[in-house]
């Protein structure tokens, strides 16, 4: 009996290992891939390959995954290799975007080099929200003025220009008012580092990838209009109820397809996209605490424009190492060059993606949409606007179009 | 023929009742199995491992994800490990509950007491070496829980740990323990263990004139059955091995606050159940060494099982050593389980 | 008392002297072993400017592991390391729980209940002449 047995045996352990020889060679062939700023190797493609290359600024062959993503670099266990990582699958969230993207050669520098977006966009009020609840807090009593006193988190800013030195993190718990409550129950999605509402039409990342990420694992500065939607058109916040309201309609057209319906628009302001105008400084904030939106938003239509006395303002690009090339650089929409003249803000911010021409006119190049616009400037029209009414309310009084 | 350890352990005819399973289980026999296995696979092992903290969990990641069959060796030498002192303790239990202790084999339990104890070290030891997030904290407890021991407790801490908290130098000590300081002892040890065996007589049976069974096996049949059980053993292992992975973690970091909750190794999870109820060195070292000094009395303070008896389950003689015994056991169980249930 | 034959204080003194050598040389053994290869672990920690911790504030210092407070009666921190067997405690909404046995805190650090005995160390934080916090551990 035992001789069968032995066979038996036997046999079991042949299958056995067979079986072990057959697994060992249906494992995944790891592709490895060691990038220049690591120098260590991963492993990530070998799931991975699929993914596109998050952008030409950072090349998979420099930065690899890791140094953004972190993980298990070596696992080929997706629950091993995905521990660690930073902010889930968005390394861009602001809890760790210090880790991710910072750092002094990268996202994370001196000012002067304009390096500093992160620093810029923590202190933004897309990040602290402090206009709002400095406002809302005003309004139910919370606080005796306007200035603000409380962000998203506590944040901190040594060389101020705003007088703002130091925001401490906004706690609706400890509020009295029953609806400073209520906002801070439903009120506080609306910024930069918050998960977005649920539907599709709100669905944006959090961090930098809120508004840079623009399709999966992809990052552009070539940012449509689209995209900042997502927040900044999806309904309005009912200050009665302390909630929000979607919108209803369901907007067929461009035109309709952008702020509230009541607004005015000039056709400016619905064919070209929001970055086209609106500066880096305006949208990722200059490095200073602002306690409202309207303190750091500036650009109006005379910054292109001019006004009836005066030309806009412009610059001539001098050297290769001019920001404005740099910013082409990441975008190249505007074919620019050393020696090109072009419009500048008030603040001296570029306006790359425009151009002076020979005849007078500007040009600007949309920055997603690559379409060109050739305008002129107000001075010499006969645009009859008062010297003391340069908002862009007051152009609308005569070039919004009908809705 | 020269008679050589081989002879000595396999006679050329044995009484059939030594080796029937109902009766040994076999478990004596497949722990020394088990024991070939991990030194085969330990020392494999070694080819890859680099024992410091930035490297060992690496080194395991290297093992278990790129070298062929590297895994599969990993899971080997864990799972082998873990079945080893499940075999241990069936093989004490099954010693206890067949009154097999007794003289002459009393100085042999001891040993075999002896080798549990170290199987149990250098399964620790093994788990230590992982050196990843999973194994982080039961380091900091099994090692806190020395400096509790009264007067030594420091002094034995820094000899263990080489330093005032664990690093890289308690690394390199529980590797040099795991694979010298705790396996040559426990290679010795298994050697004598079973030279012992047959020294006295072979596994436990009365005297031959109280034998009511005469049958006995060749040398070749017993050969066959221990092959047997290898074959069985070897495919079991290997079947586990390929479907359930050893745990892995990630390299531990920095100390960070943990999430969820923290728990031992399996074979300590009652230890850190009775932590759970208060002074460390009480319920942390005085009851385990409480534990093993009883087990090491057992053939010294209880009634002895008459030599008739022996040969099977359950001598009514020696019942209050299987009675403690069994208490022990079910306490242990029991505690385990307690152990698994989270903390509220 | 019987009188000692010279062989059995031969074999006593024999004894004896191994007994002692053996001690002698288990005692090397032990100290040995004791030596410490690694610098003694850090035990003052700067915490960069105290500007950074506005009032009622509580920070988690993870690396310490420590949790520094700034309250209207100035800095304090207390050691996150549990008095019972050394994991580090959660926090949680009202106090810190131990992963490891189950012990839990008040958010003041005391015992509420076992099986930890005593109470979260409170660590000391010194405030330097120009502003930096400094944590001390020891």
């Amino acid at each position: 009996m035992y001789r069968r047995l032995l066979f038996i045996g036997s046999a079991l352990l042949l299958v056995v290992i067979l079986f072990a020889w057959q697994q060992s060679s249906r494992a995944p062939k790891p592709i490895s891939l060691t990038p220049t700023l690591s120098g260590q190797p991963e492993y990530c493609l070998t799931c991975h390959a699929d993914l596109p290359e998050i952008s030409k600024s950072h090349p998979l062959q420099t930065f690899g995954c890791v140094s953004c993503h972190g993980g298990e670099r070596l696992a080929l266990n997706a629950d091993l290799a995905h521990s660690n990582m930073r902010g889930g699958a968005n390394p861009s969230d602001l809890s760790v975007v210090e880790m991710s993207c910072g750092g002094t050669s990268c996202h994370s520098g001196s000012e002067a080099e304009n390096r500093d977006h992160i620093q810029r966009v923590m202190t933004s009020v897309q990040s602290t929200y402090a206009g709002a609840i400095a406002n809302i807090r005003f309004t139910f009593g919370a606080q005796p003025d306007l200035n603000a006193y409380f962000g998203i988190n506590a944040i901190k800013d040594e060389q101020t220009h705003t007088g703002i030195t130091a925001l401490s993190a906004f706690e609706p718990a400890t509020e009295t008012n029953s609806m400073i409550q209520k906002f801070g129950e439903n009120c506080l999605t609306c910024h930069i580092n918050a998960a977005p509402r649920e539907e599709e039409a709100y669905a944006r990342q959090t961090g930098c990838a809120a508004c840079h990420a623009t399709e999966q694992h992809k990052l552009t500065t070539a940012i449509p209009y689209t995209q900042c939607n997502a927040c900044h058109n999806r309904g309005n916040y009912d200050l009665r109820s302390m909630t929000f309201v979607e919108r209803a309609d369901q907007p067929a057209t461009r035109i309709q397809d952008y702020y509230q319906p009541i607004a005015q628009f000039t056709r400016c302001e619905y064919t070209l996209d929001c970055v086209d105008c609106h500066t880096r400084n305006e949208v990722m904030g200059d490095g200073d605490i602002h306690a409202n939106q309207k303190d750091i938003q500036y650009v109006q239509c005379q910054t292109c424009h001019g006004t009836i006395n005066q030309l806009p303002q412009t610059k001539t690009i001098t050297g290769p190492n001019d920001i404005a090339l740099k910013m082409e650089f990441l975008n190249p929409v505007s074919n620019l060059k050393v020696g090109d003249t072009i419009l500048v803000t008030e603040k001296g911010e570029p306006l790359w993606n425009t151009r002076v021409l020979p005849n007078g006119t500007y040009e600007l190049i949309g920055k997603a949409t690559n379409l060109r616009f050739n305008f002129r400037p107000v001075m010499g029209t006969a645009c009859e606007q008062k010297p003391d009414q340069q908002g862009s309310q007051y152009c609308h009084t005569c070039h919004a179009v009908e809705r | 023929m020269r008679p050589s350890f081989f002879h000595h352990l396999h006679p050329p005819t044995i009484p059939a009742a030594q080796s029937r399973w109902r009766y040994t289980l076999g478990a004596g026999g497949t722990a020394i199995f088990l024991a070939l296995i991990l030194t085969i696979t330990g020392a494999l092992e070694m080819f890859y491992y680099i024992p410091t903290p930035d490297q060992a969990a690496i080194s395991i990641q290297t093992i278990t994800y790129f070298v062929p069959f590297g895994a599969l060796l990993r899971n080997l030498h864990f799972w082998a490990a873990q079945l080893f002192i499940i075999v241990s303790a069936v093989h004490l239990v099954r010693v206890v509950f067949t009154g097999a202790y007794i003289p002459p084999r009393r100085f042999n339990y001891l040993l075999g007491l002896a080798l549990f104890v170290i199987s149990i070290l250098l399964n620790f030891t093994g788990y230590i070496l992982r050196w990843d997030q999973g194994i982080q904290w039961a380091l900091v407890v099994g090692t806190n829980l020395i400096k509790t021991i009264p007067f030594i407790g420091d002094s034995l801490y820094q000899a263990l740990i080489g330093g005032t908290q664990p690093g890289s130098a308690t690394l390199i000590r529980f590797y040099a323990w795991h694979i010298f300081g705790l396996m040559l002892p426990a290679a010795f040890l298994v050697g004598w263990h079973a030279f012992r065996v047959r020294r006295e007589g072979g596994i436990a049976l009365p005297p031959p004139t109280l034998r009511t069974d005469s049958e006995r096996i060749t040398r070749n049949e017993l050969v066959r059955r221990e092959i047997l059980a290898m074959l069985f053993t070897g495919s079991a292992l290997l079947v586990l091995s390929i479907f359930t992975p050893a745990p892995i973690a990630p390299p531990i970091i920095e100390m960070s606050p943990l999430s969820g909750e923290v728990r031992a190794p399996w074979f300590f999870l009652w230890v850190q159940q009775m932590l759970k109820w208060g002074d460390p060195f009480f319920w942390g070292v005085l009851i385990p060494v409480i534990i093993l000094i009883i087990l090491i009395l057992i053939p010294y303070i209880f009634p002895r099982p008459a030599e008739s008896e022996l040969g099977r389950w359950f001598p009514k003689s020696s019942g209050l050593a299987q009675v403690t015994l069994a208490i022990i056991a079910v306490a242990i169980i029991v505690l385990t389980l307690l152990a698994l249930i989270p903390i509220k | 008392m019987p009188e000692l034959s010279r062989r059995d204080f031969l074999k006593l003194t024999t004894n004896t002297l191994l007994t002692a050598s053996g001690l002698l040389g288990f005692g090397a053994l032990f100290r040995f072993l004791g030596y410490q290869t690694e610098p003694l672990p850090q035990t003052e920690f700067d915490l960069g400017p105290a500007s950074n911790y506005p009032i009622d504030s509580r920070t988690l210092l993870s690396k310490i592991p420590a949790l520094l407070l700034h309250t209207d009666e100035g800095f304090s921190a207390l050691s996150l390391v549990c008095t019972h067997l050394g994991c580090t405690v959660e926090p949680k909404e009202s106090g810190f729980t131990c992963p490891c046995h189950g012990s839990k805190y008040d958010a003041e650090g005391s015992v509420l209940n076992g099986p930890a005995q005593k109470k979260l160390n409170a660590l000391r934080v010194e405030v330097t002449t120009d502003g930096n916090l400094i944590l001390h551990t020891d």
